[in-house]
């Protein structure tokens, strides 16, 4: 773990909640977003955490930057921090020095298809493609996938949003022009789903710290039959299943990239990105049940979580991708799930 | 909440891969069956005077008692790859989590010389006196009462629910030392009863399955000596409650139906059954989760932090999923549950099945624990 990193958390945490009101995260609705607090980001050199050192950044690590993904899902923070930091530091994993511009990357759909240097094809639920300059996505070229860079000028963009009103555009490529693009191994690809799953397990941890934290709070304040809430035995079971499926959902996120930064991750990201599925949907149901009607409205800012929880569930690698991908691991597999559990490997005997 | 992350050692993965293919020995060679809920419901003093002569009981407690002075983590372990096995440990189970650390604790030097050396050789075993007839989730309003009398004190009352009294030498008794007052945690003691003492009576409870392993245990003058007295007279509560901790959230509580999940997953890779496999890698997802979290506050009670709200956490939510295991089986494979079928998944889901309604109340029901961690996260 990188001794910048509590520094790091602190410094954005703060950032984050003087930044980011409700009205903020708002902004998203009116097709518009927080400019502001990315300036802020770009100014402290936030973006460049995980950034290796020759390339200009701060050399920081795959925890450091994953905790910042949660905190970007804890304070719903509408800028395109995870999706620029993301595509940069797949860039670096094939040797291209990250961009300036701003980016973003889509790698959970059918690839775009490559030829002779030119790209053609559609891809849908892009994420803030409208505002980027650079895409890094896959295509293929007879049957060999690649890792893609192209100029979002290349494309035609639709806007769309997902659940929670984030941009999620639906691009058409004609015979693109392509910036660069790097051939993948199986191994690689791999790779590069644990990553971009890993981002989202974070997200969406930190949408659950808060859903979790704001239940608590409105649970002490909210007084109904004179008095609050939270002295009714069945909010408090409402509040402790929320407390075990944040305490859960933290673990599997710590356990996840503790393993990701060691070169470790086998199964465990598709187990964490599984149990996080479960506890969304966990957390929004009980959340929202402890806020009764104000929850279900746009004047209280619980839907900022619950929402993102939602559609983040459904998107890139998401449940369904993994399920199978744990099944034709284990399908012919000589180890037991105890084994997989423990990571039985051959130890060397000191 | 937060929890540690833990990485295990070289030397500690080494020491897994030892108890694992000295269990697998032992299985093959017939010592032992594998049972589902084998921690409660699996005494065998043989097979646990097997285990003490590995080193295996009280392995983290002093070295003058007998134990090996290791750390938390690999007695975790241990424990881990007898449930994972299905091991009937119950016989030693209860001394060696919770009586062991308890007199380590609170126990004079001659409670300590006397015991743990024999808890350490497989030759004592305890269990643990708590609920009564009439006192149950309301642990502190129990009515067994110690009268003082020369050079010790006279016990009459009973007990109920006692795990494994039939083979314990020994019970930690929870009970009153003085008259009730409006503060009613006040006035509890723990003594140490021999079980085999004039005026003991000990009468089984069958379980659902049929198997007796709760009992009822009744105290007609029964004779405790001064000796016996556990820590601080009156301080039974306050002592009782540093045990719970390592009660609630060890691997016991997420692990008691894993034989089920193991051959139902080996029997679905059997048939190649690509999407069951898909299905049940949900629980095998959230057992990971719930490991992390287990594993997480062994960490920090090691380092003599508080895990009250987190351990009571991991109980309420582990031993609902340990139910669900069963449940999500059945529906993936053709079976048929019966305790005694020649297929090892009927029989697993047989005992899962009738085993899990206590869960969720045995160590505290769900909703004492729910309440305390409604507490716990309000005061936060």
């Amino acid at each position: 773990m990188s001794e910048m990193k509590d520094m790091i958390i602190e410094v954005v945490e703060r950032i984050f909640k003087e930044k980011v009101e409700k009205e903020t995260v708002d902004l998203l609705e009116a097709n518009q977003w927080a400019e502001d607090v990315w300036q802020l980001i770009l100014e402290n050199e936030i973006h460049q955490v995980a950034v290796k050192e020759e390339n200009g950044g701060a050399g920081g690590d795959y925890e450091d930057l994953f905790h910042l993904y949660r905190l970007v899902g804890k304070y719903a923070v509408p800028i395109p921090f995870v999706e620029h930091t993301l595509a940069n530091l797949i860039l670096e994993f094939i040797n291209i020095n990250p961009h300036t511009e701003l980016s973003t990357v889509h790698l959970a759909a059918k690839p775009l298809e490559l030829t002779a240097g030119k790209v053609s094809g559609s891809l849908d639920h892009v994420p803030w493609a409208r505002y980027a300059q650079k895409l890094v996505t896959l295509a293929t070229e007879k049957g060999t996938q690649s890792l893609i860079v192209v100029d979002l000028k290349e494309a035609h963009i639709e806007n769309h949003t997902n659940l929670a009103a984030e941009p999620r555009d639906s691009l058409q490529f004609t015979d693109g022009k392509i910036l660069a693009s790097h051939p993948l191994t199986e191994e690689q690809h791999e790779f590069l789903t644990k990553l971009q799953t890993a981002a989202t397990v974070s997200k969406m941890a930190g949408a659950i710290d808060r859903a979790y934290e704001l239940s608590v709070q409105f649970s002490k304040e909210r007084e109904q039959f004179g008095r609050p809430i939270h002295r009714f035995q069945l909010v408090q079971q409402h509040l402790a299943v929320l407390a075990g499926e944040q305490a859960i959902s933290a673990a599997a996120l710590e356990n996840s990239i503790a393993l990701l930064q060691k070169g470790e991750a086998g199964d465990e990201i598709a187990f964490a990105r599984l149990k996080l599925d479960d506890a969304s949907r966990i957390v929004a149901t009980s959340a929202h049940q402890v806020h009764a009607a104000i929850g279900v409205t746009h004047e209280h800012r619980l839907h900022h979580y619950t929402r993102r929880l939602w559609a983040w569930r459904d998107e890139d690698f998401h449940e369904k991708y993994w399920k199978k991908q744990l099944a034709k691991n284990w399908l012919n597999s000589s180890n037991t799930i105890w084994d997989v559990l423990t990571k039985k490997k051959q130890v060397e005997h000191i | 909440m937060n929890l540690p992350t833990v990485q295990f050692t070289k030397e500690q993965e080494l020491f897994r891969e030892e108890v694992r293919t000295f269990l697998q020995q032992e299985l093959q060679k017939g010592t032992f069956q594998t049972k589902c809920d084998s921690w409660l419901s699996g005494s065998d003093p043989a097979f646990s005077r097997i285990i003490a002569e590995q080193g295996w009981i009280g392995m983290t407690w002093p070295k003058e008692y007998g134990g090996a002075e290791r750390s938390s983590i690999d007695r975790y372990i241990l424990t881990e790859e007898f449930l994972a096995i299905g091991a009937p440990v119950a016989a030693h189970w209860f001394a060696d989590r919770q009586t062991g650390p308890l007199l380590l604790r609170f126990g004079t030097d001659y409670q300590k010389n006397f015991f743990l050396p024999k808890i350490v050789k497989g030759e004592c075993f305890f269990a643990i006196g708590l609920s009564e007839p009439n006192s149950g989730s309301d642990l502190a309003s129990v009515k067994t009462k110690a009268e003082k009398v020369e050079g010790g004190w006279i016990v009459n009352g009973a007990k109920t629910w006692t795990s494994n009294a039939q083979d314990a030498h020994y019970m930690v008794t929870l009970v009153r030392t003085e008259p009730v007052t409006e503060k009613k945690h006040q006035g509890l003691s723990q003594l140490i009863i021999n079980l085999k003492s004039e005026g003991v009576t000990i009468t089984p409870i069958r379980y659902l399955t049929g198997e007796h392993h709760f009992n009822d245990v009744f105290f007609d003058n029964v004779f405790v000596p001064d000796e016996m007295v556990v820590g601080t007279l009156g301080n039974g509560w306050a002592q009782g409650l540093a045990e719970l901790a390592y009660e609630r959230s060890g691997p016991e509580r997420i692990l008691s139906t894993f034989p089920l999940l193991n051959e139902a997953m080996e029997e679905l890779k059997r048939q190649q059954d690509i999407e069951g496999l898909a299905q049940i890698s949900k629980l095998v997802a959230e057992l990971w989760s719930l490991r992390n979290l287990s594993i997480g506050v062994a960490k920090v009670l090691e380092e003599g932090g508080e895990v009250g709200v987190s351990a009571a956490l991991v109980k309420s939510v582990g031993t609902k999923f340990e139910q669900k295991i069963p449940e999500i089986v059945r529906l993936l494979l053709d079976v048929y549950p019966q305790l005694h079928a020649d297929r090892a998944v009927d029989r697993y889901l047989a005992e899962s099945t009738l085993h899990a309604p206590g869960f969720t109340i045995r160590g505290g029901t769900s909703e004492v624990l729910y309440g305390i961690i409604a507490k716990g996260v309000l005061a936060g």
